[in-house]
């Protein structure tokens, strides 16, 4: 489904991703760990086509076509989904109107027709029950005065809502309690299937009690530097990350 | 108040400014010390004693044989000012340009400002002190010499031991500039502009009327006409100013306009600190001051201008006071930041609005002001922000305080050109009212031409806080003196934007602008 | 604006006298079709909802006086350029509340005098200004006497080569103590377009509180990067957050179908960006 290949990246003509390979297959859970800094949210990014970063090198094919020369709208109605770390607050943009130009744009690049407005509205208040999602939040405008709970629920509801092939979660277990981070994990459980493909991108282990990936990688200072599975998870809550960097170090 | 205790109250207050510069200069950390233990020992009780003394504090007139050129303004006027300073024939041409235009050019009525009807021909536009060109300081007229005590600026102790050079511009021709030497080390220019031009023509013609046209506007063309002195500055490239420039401004002849030109140019790199600081004698007619300031600030040059303006500011009555009316503007090249600073508590008419034109890419103007009226005084200040080039940022923060009968606006222009991409400004404006006969009024324009420009704008207006006052009173502070707390904690932002000297001194003053304003 | 459907549905009633003194006899908004000059009294505590239609180039001039304790709506709508004033002479204790809608490059000219103590004035307009257009809200308050208080909110959109121009002023008499006045407004400029504000703040009683604030911004890029990141194009993720920004001052048409027709027109207005 992705595949990274010797992927190079800047922000401001620094650096942060130095030759990135992946590659992620239908039905699979990937994690990404790494110390702050490491270049994972970076990698989120590129992947979902921010401005803000400049690939310097190499490639990505999605579904076997070229993702980097698409814009970003494009690539998320090919079936990418990118869960924000910090999603952003649109005022005045209620949730209901936003998802529903969502839903719709997609519908019309995989030549479907839109949704009428009470197919909709069941669609909403279906999914939003995977998240347990609030149904006064999708009368409000998107993440204004959303806790940060609430914001990461909205994301998984939006991931509900879009049913997309790749899901790239950016940090989406950091600010949670306990009960939320269950919430948030099992609505990803649940979305899971054979078809599609989980990215999470992690500083901790707990979020993997929930979802447990197949694949664990290390990413530090721009590249995959370490691969192993569930266990090595474990191993670094344990132990850190110093065992492995130590050769890295520059 | 009898004269000799004024003057020896002047003395001493001139003294303790003196003592400030000094110590600050000497040794940062005794000054700090000494300033911590004034206040904590004598600043609430001085400040209760400037309350109860109402006159103007810093009147005094000082017997210098003065040099004039006849009352009155027309083309003879200004060759005569041109030949007795002995200017290149292109220095009277643009004169005499300036004048033509200004002939032709109409009072500006647009100011939120009574101003009375201005005899143009009923001003003396020349004055120096008849003794020039002194080659040593036993040549100092005596009582000049005298004088500069009195405003705290004794040049052989300053030679000696102070850090600040001070270009003393008495009436309009500066006698004395020192540490010329000290600053010449650097390649720093720093002298009268009569000397400036005499002695670097070809800056002085570069630079001179290249930030302010004369035909920009009224004052501006009066200005470029029959300006008499002021100070020239030039750092060359790359060069940091060791140590804060200043000019104290003194009106001193009886019924003579001032028409000061000030030129600062800082080259490529280079930084300076200026200051300019002003009190003036007690007059019953009103003075006319009309000065231009220009400031060029290269590619990623640093300029700091900071201003406490204390002219007098008529009596209680409304009676004299200085018209002040002021040009005051800087170009800003690339990554050039500039920075103007003003406390205005003086004059009876201000209208001055220090501005800086965004040339350059990423160039920051930023813009501090505490502007206070009392009894009838007038003041219409605020600034311009031109943002032409791109990434260009500005800051506008400004402090009005009104009491009296007094008329307070602000007013300023925030202007992004089509190309200035990225442009940014933030302005903050507020106002303060004490009493309810008073004025507070904000005239701001904000004129986008780029859609990538973000700007924002907020004023508020209100009035000294009634539970502030109180809870000042519970714990036995009286209402004046509360009154100069809470409006010092009010304008503390941009105080705090001055040399640290310059901020003990404007704190003071606006306590002292504010004697009885409280009922 | 097919507002004669909504005179059809008994929704509005035409009016076209200048004075009102039993609103509930007719128990719907009245519909004003600006033209020329006209004078409109409103007796002493009448609640009235009007709605003033601009549909033609015509200049116009409306004054609005408010008896003592009435409460007038009023709901200003703009479909062609043309430049109008609207004075309005609020008695004591009167409640103005106006929401003006500008779909067309018009000159809105907006006076309000509080005259009686107690009066309190609230005003809301957008503009939508595209291709090469004007448009242009003044709003000037003025406080003559003690104790009213007053607010306004513009917003407003330049796109295109258009103009948009806001000219705000706050007049607080010598005498109006505790006045209570609050100016707003926000815009965001698109493409080649020029947005002018002066807020103004002329203030002679000290007992006040008193505030203007501008904006003038762009769109938010971080938020069209998350609309564009779950599949909505550039151009649609710019219109559904200028959508976003002038919805709450059309929401505030108290006429449910009025208020629903105005969006409906906004964003087919929006589409034209």
């Amino acid at each position: 489904m992705l595949e990274i290949k010797d992927l190079h990246a800047s922000v401001e003509g620094k650096e942060i991703l130095r030759g990135i390979n992946l590659s992620v297959k239908a039905g699979e859970v990937h994690a990404i760990m790494g110390p702050n800094g490491s270049g994972k949210s970076t990698l989120a990014s590129v992947l979902a086509g921010n401005a803000k970063f400049t690939v310097t090198g190499g490639e990505v094919l999605f579904e076997g076509e070229n993702l980097l020369d698409k814009p970003i709208e494009e690539r998320a109605r090919k079936g990418l989904f990118l869960g924000f770390q910090y999603p952003v607050e649109i005022p005045g943009v209620t949730m209901a109107n936003f998802m529903k130009v969502a839903v719709n744009e997609r519908r019309k690049a995989q030549g479907e027709e839109p949704l009428s407005a009470a197919e909709f509205l069941k669609l909403m208040r279906e999914k939003s029950k995977i998240v347990e999602l609030d149904a006064k939040l999708t009368s409000r405008a998107v993440n204004e005065g959303f806790s940060g709970g609430e914001k990461k629920k909205n994301e998984i509801f939006q991931m509900a809502m879009l049913e997309p092939k790749l899901a790239i979660l950016d940090e989406t277990d950091s600010g949670l309690d306990i009960d939320a981070l269950r919430i948030v994990a099992t609505g990803v459980t649940r979305l899971h299937t054979e078809q599609n493909a989980t990215v999470v991108i992690t500083h901790y282990q707990r979020l993997l009690d929930y979802i447990v990936p197949d694949y664990v990688h290390v990413l530090y200072h721009g590249r995959i530097i370490y691969s192993g599975d569930k266990s090595l998870a474990l191993k670094l809550e344990k132990e850190g990350y110093d065992w492995l960097i130590n050769d890295y170090k520059e | 108040m009898c004269e000799s205790v004024r003057k020896k109250f002047v003395l001493s207050h001139f003294f303790c400014i003196f003592v400030r510069l000094l110590c600050r200069n000497i040794a940062i950390g005794y000054w700090a010390q000494r300033r911590v233990t004034r206040f904590m020992n004598n600043d609430n009780q001085n400040i209760i004693d400037k309350l109860e003394k109402s006159d103007y504090k810093y009147g005094f007139t000082s017997d210098i044989d003065t040099e004039y050129i006849p009352k009155g303004l027309n083309e003879d006027v200004i060759r005569l000012i041109s030949a007795k300073k002995c200017e290149p024939e292109w220095l009277l041409e643009l004169r005499l340009k300036a004048y033509r235009h200004w002939l032709k050019m109409k009072h500006p009525t647009w100011g939120h400002l009574d101003i009375p009807q201005i005899d143009f021909q009923d001003i003396i536009y020349y004055a120096a002190p008849k003794r020039k060109t002194l080659s040593s300081m036993d040549e100092v007229d005596p009582e000049l010499k005298r004088t500069f005590d009195k405003l705290g600026i004794p040049l052989e102790e300053q030679m000696a031991l102070a850090g600040v050079a001070v270009d003393a511009v008495l009436d309009s021709s500066s006698v004395k500039t020192t540490f010329r030497e000290t600053l010449a080390e650097k390649g720093i220019i720093f002298c009268s502009m009569s000397e400036a031009v005499r002695d670097y023509p070809e800056l002085v013609r570069k630079y001179l009327g290249s930030v302010v046209p004369y035909a920009d506007n009224f004052y501006a063309a009066l200005n470029t006409a029959v300006f008499s002195d002021g100070s020239f500055c030039y750092i060359p490239k790359g060069v940091r100013c060791p140590m804060e420039l200043s000019t104290y401004f003194r009106i001193n002849a009886s019924g003579t306009g001032q028409f000061e030109r000030t030129l600062i140019v800082a080259d490529e790199g280079a930084y300076v600190s200026y200051l300019e600081g002003c009190t003036a004698p007690q007059r019953d007619e009103n003075q006319l001051h009309a000065a231009v300031v220009e400031i060029v600030v290269e590619r990623d040059a640093d300029v700091k201008y900071s201003t406490v303006q204390n002219w007098y500011p008529g009596d209680k009555q409304g009676k004299g006071g200085i018209y002040n009316f002021v040009t005051k503007r800087g170009l800003c090249r690339e990554n050039a930041h500039l920075s103007w600073t003003q406390v205005e508590t003086g004059s009876a008419i201000t209208w001055k609005y220090p501005s800086c034109v965004l040339a350059g890419d990423n160039s920051v103007g930023e813009f501090y002001s505490v502007a206070m009226t009392n009894n009838f005084q007038q003041a219409d200040t605020g600034t311009k922000m031109i943002h032409i080039g791109r990434n260009t940022r500005s800051r506008i923060v400004s402090k009005g305080i009104s009491a009296g009968q007094s008329q307070n606006s602000y007013r300023g222009l925030v202007r992004i050109a089509a190309k200035a991409d990225g442009a940014r400004n933030y302005s903050q404006c507020d106002s303060l009212l004490i009493g309810d006969k008073c004025g507070a009024h904000t005239f701001p324009t904000i004129d986008s031409h780029n859609s990538s420009a973000q700007l924002e704008h907020e004023a508020t207006t209100s009035k000294i806080s009634e539970e502030q006052l109180f809870y000042c009173n519970q714990r036995g502070i009286s209402t004046e003196d509360a009154v100069g707390i809470i409006v010092g904690g009010y304008a503390r932002e941009v105080l705090a934007k001055l040399p640290m000297e310059f901020a003990v001194e404007a704190q003071k003053l606006l306590a002292i602008s504010l004697e009885n304003s409280v009922g | 604006m097919e507002l004669q459907q909504l005179i059809a549905e008994g929704t509005l009633q035409p009016f076209k006298g200048d004075r009102i003194d039993d609103a509930e006899a007719v128990g719907v908004p009245l519909l004003v079709r600006a033209s020329g000059s006209a004078t409109i009294d409103v007796a002493t505590r009448q609640r009235v909802h009007l709605v003033v239609l601009h549909d033609t180039a015509a200049a116009s001039s409306i004054e609005l006086r408010l008896g003592e304790g009435c409460s007038v709506d009023v709901t200003d709508v703009y479909t062609a350029e043309c430049y109008a004033a609207m004075n309005v002479v609020q008695a004591e204790a009167s409640c103005y509340r106006m929401v003006a809608v500008l779909l067309a490059g018009a000159h809105a000219d907006y006076a309000t005098q509080l005259n009686g103590a107690h009066a309190e004035s609230d005003m809301y307009g957008v503009f939508v200004a595209v291709e090469r257009e004007h448009a242009m809200v003044s709003v000037n308050t003025r406080h003559n006497v003690a104790d009213c208080r007053s607010s306004s909110l513009v917003k407003g959109v330049a796109a295109g080569r258009a103009t948009g121009e806001f000219r705000g002023m706050v007049y607080v008499a010598q005498d109006a103590q505790r006045t209570d006045a609050a100016q707003l407004n926000r815009n965001v400029e698109l493409g080649a377009a020029h947005i002018t504000s002066m807020p103004q703040l002329e203030i002679y009683a000290d007992d006040v509180k008193c505030s203007h604030g501008t904006t003038v911004g762009r769109l938010d890029e971080e938020a069209i990067y998350y609309m564009q990141q779950r599949g909505i194009s550039r151009r649609e993720a710019e219109r559904l957050q200028i959508e976003g920004f002038v919805c709450d001052v059309v929401s505030r048409c108290e006429v449910e179908s009025l208020g629903t027709m105005l969006a409906e027109s906004l964003n087919e207005k929006l589409q034209k960006l």
